[in-house]
């Protein structure tokens, strides 16, 4: 992820003081989230309905 | 009785309701074990010293009168520092939460107490049940009885510690990515993830709310069966409880051996999609060897591949660990230790879409699970894919934390039990994990039984001094 979308998204989540003591505290957050989202992104298109519903959002019910 | 501290809580239980062990005489010596040794171990943020001394006499008295008040009347118990005990502070092993005093116990702490349990302290975890061990915290974190400059697991790294070290028969962990089952890993202990919803999580700091599971940690499997049997059940104030199963008495099969069960080895986890250490996979064959020739059938099951379970839970984990740390985050980041920081602040770069999307992916891994589990009765397949690695070597650790097949269960609230096998080369412990059908604990005891009973795995102990 590009540092300055790095340092819009961080301060949009209100982490200013992160940002200026722990910057690379925040870079390797926004890498470790960028990792996974794109994982995740990938493997959605192969989602069918209505099987992948989310909610609830867990639930489980003895069989 | 020379050796009080390896005790099982079964048996402690027993010798005190005959009148045959005094609580008093126990707790005494625990506690004197625990200021030897745990000055080397860090297992503790707070010893109770006067007020176990005091529930052990009160329960010597009522043992004395005949008057039990359950099943673990006068056995001892250690509770993670993520859970209350009333009137003690739940740090959480941070700064944040340091001065935070617990108003009432967590419903599983009062259910241990209801049942004669005696509470001897607050015990160590990663802060706020995530990261690793930090050295950047208020308290030190606890190391591995096997080798105290290994790691002991987490984030229930002082539960699992102190069963291993011989300080208590009992512990409470909680498990959101499997830090139930990464310190029985890690430390030969049997630690059961159990069912989603099956033990209440209030009074429990959280870390996710739809994976985090409070579970049962011991140094046998039937001393977990006994203390699930005492902490499952509804919980109405817990949005995430589930509805009182059908029988609690998991104790009751436990010696039924395996003849009959069917099953499912998950071989893709640690040969293909996260290689293990060929230790590791030499264990898990002589699990699966084992169990066929005590009489269940063994065949190769099929689910998601890790990284794919890894992915999601991440997702999730991360998204709702945010929604509950970001005041914090923005008001106090250098109040939390860097491992900790970094891995929270990871939920401010998370869509919204995003956690959908795995939430959606959820539930489909949900129904491949499901699937499988039609098709036999338990899966069988790794814990950890190597030994615990050096607890100073913050490189090691994030690559030993991450190769792991625990999540998954997390990820679909499956009940999951690891335990040992066998100790590596290097004098480590080696681990299994079995997973079983949602509310089947018992049969996941049952094998978990068949397989300590075949291998004595009930009779690892470190090689501590005294």
């Amino acid at each position: 992820m590009d540092e300055r979308i790095v340092e819009a998204i961080a301060r949009c989540a209100g982490l200013e003081k992160a940002l200026e003591v722990h910057p690379d505290d925040v870079a390797a957050a926004a890498a470790a989230a960028e990792k996974v989202t794109n994982r995740i992104r990938r493997s959605s298109g192969t989602l069918s309905e209505p099987l992948s519903e989310p909610w609830p959002p867990m639930i489980v019910v003895g069989r | 009785m020379s050796e009080l501290h390896w005790m099982t809580a079964k048996a402690v239980a027993a010798a005190i309701a005959k009148r045959e062990m005094s609580p008093v005489e126990l707790v005494n010596a625990l506690l004197d074990r625990i200021e030897r040794l745990n000055p080397r171990l860090n297992v503790f943020i707070r010893v109770e010293a006067e007020a176990a001394l005091e529930e052990a006499r009160a329960a010597e008295a009522e043992a004395a009168r005949g008057q039990l008040r359950g099943a673990l009347h006068g056995v001892p118990v250690g509770i993670k520092d993520i859970i209350d005990v009333s009137g003690l502070p739940t740090t959480c092993h941070s700064k944040i939460l340091e001065n935070k005093i617990a108003r009432a116990d967590a419903v599983c702490v009062a259910k241990l107490r209801a049942a004669g349990a005696i509470i001897l302290g607050k015990l160590s975890t990663h802060e706020f049940a995530i990261g690793g061990p930090s050295f950047d915290l208020p308290w030190p974190p606890a190391r591995n009885p096997w080798n105290r400059d290994h790691h002991p697991g987490g984030s229930s790294s002082g539960s699992g510690s102190g069963l291993a070290a011989g300080f208590f028969p009992m512990a409470l962990g909680t498990d959101t990515g499997g830090s139930v089952r990464n310190p029985a890993s890690a430390c030969a202990i049997v630690g059961t993830k159990p069912t989603y919803g099956l033990v209440s999580r209030r009074g429990v700091f959280p870390l996710a709310f739809t994976l985090d599971h409070v579970g049962p940690m011991t140094r046998t499997v039937a001393d977990n069966a006994m203390m699930l049997g005492v902490l499952a059940g509804h919980d109405s104030l817990d949005p995430g409880s589930a509805p009182p199963p059908r029988s609690a008495d998991y104790m009751k099969t436990l010696e039924h051996g395996v003849r009959g069960l069917r099953i499912g080895f998950v071989r893709h986890f640690h040969e293909i999609d996260v290689p293990a250490d060929p230790e590791v996979t030499a264990g898990l064959e002589r699990v699966a060897f084992t169990l066929r020739a005590e009489g269940a059938s063994v065949i190769d099951v099929r689910l998601p591949a890790l990284g794919d379970f890894a992915a999601v839970y991440r997702a999730i984990q991360q998204s709702e660990a945010w929604s509950i740390h970001s005041e914090w985050l923005k008001e106090r980041p250098g109040d939390y230790g860097r491992l900790t920081r970094r891995r929270l602040m990871a939920g401010a770069f998370m869509g919204a879409g995003d956690y959908v999307m795995a939430c959606r992916q959820r539930s489909q891994m949900i129904h491949e699970v499901e699937a499988a589990l039609r098709e036999v009765d338990i899966l069988l397949c790794a814990s950890a894919m190597d030994p615990a690695c050096r607890i100073d070597e913050p490189e090691a650790i994030e690559r030993n934390y991450v190769r792991q097949a625990r999540a998954p269960f997390n990820v679909t609230g499956h009940p999951a039990l690891a335990m040992p096998t066998v100790l590596s080369r290097d004098g480590l412990p080696l681990s299994v994990q079995f997973v079983g059908r949602y509310f089947d604990e018992a049969n996941l005891f049952r094998v978990a039984r068949a397989w300590e009973r075949a291998a004595c795995t009930d009779a690892l102990h470190p090689p501590l001094e005294g």
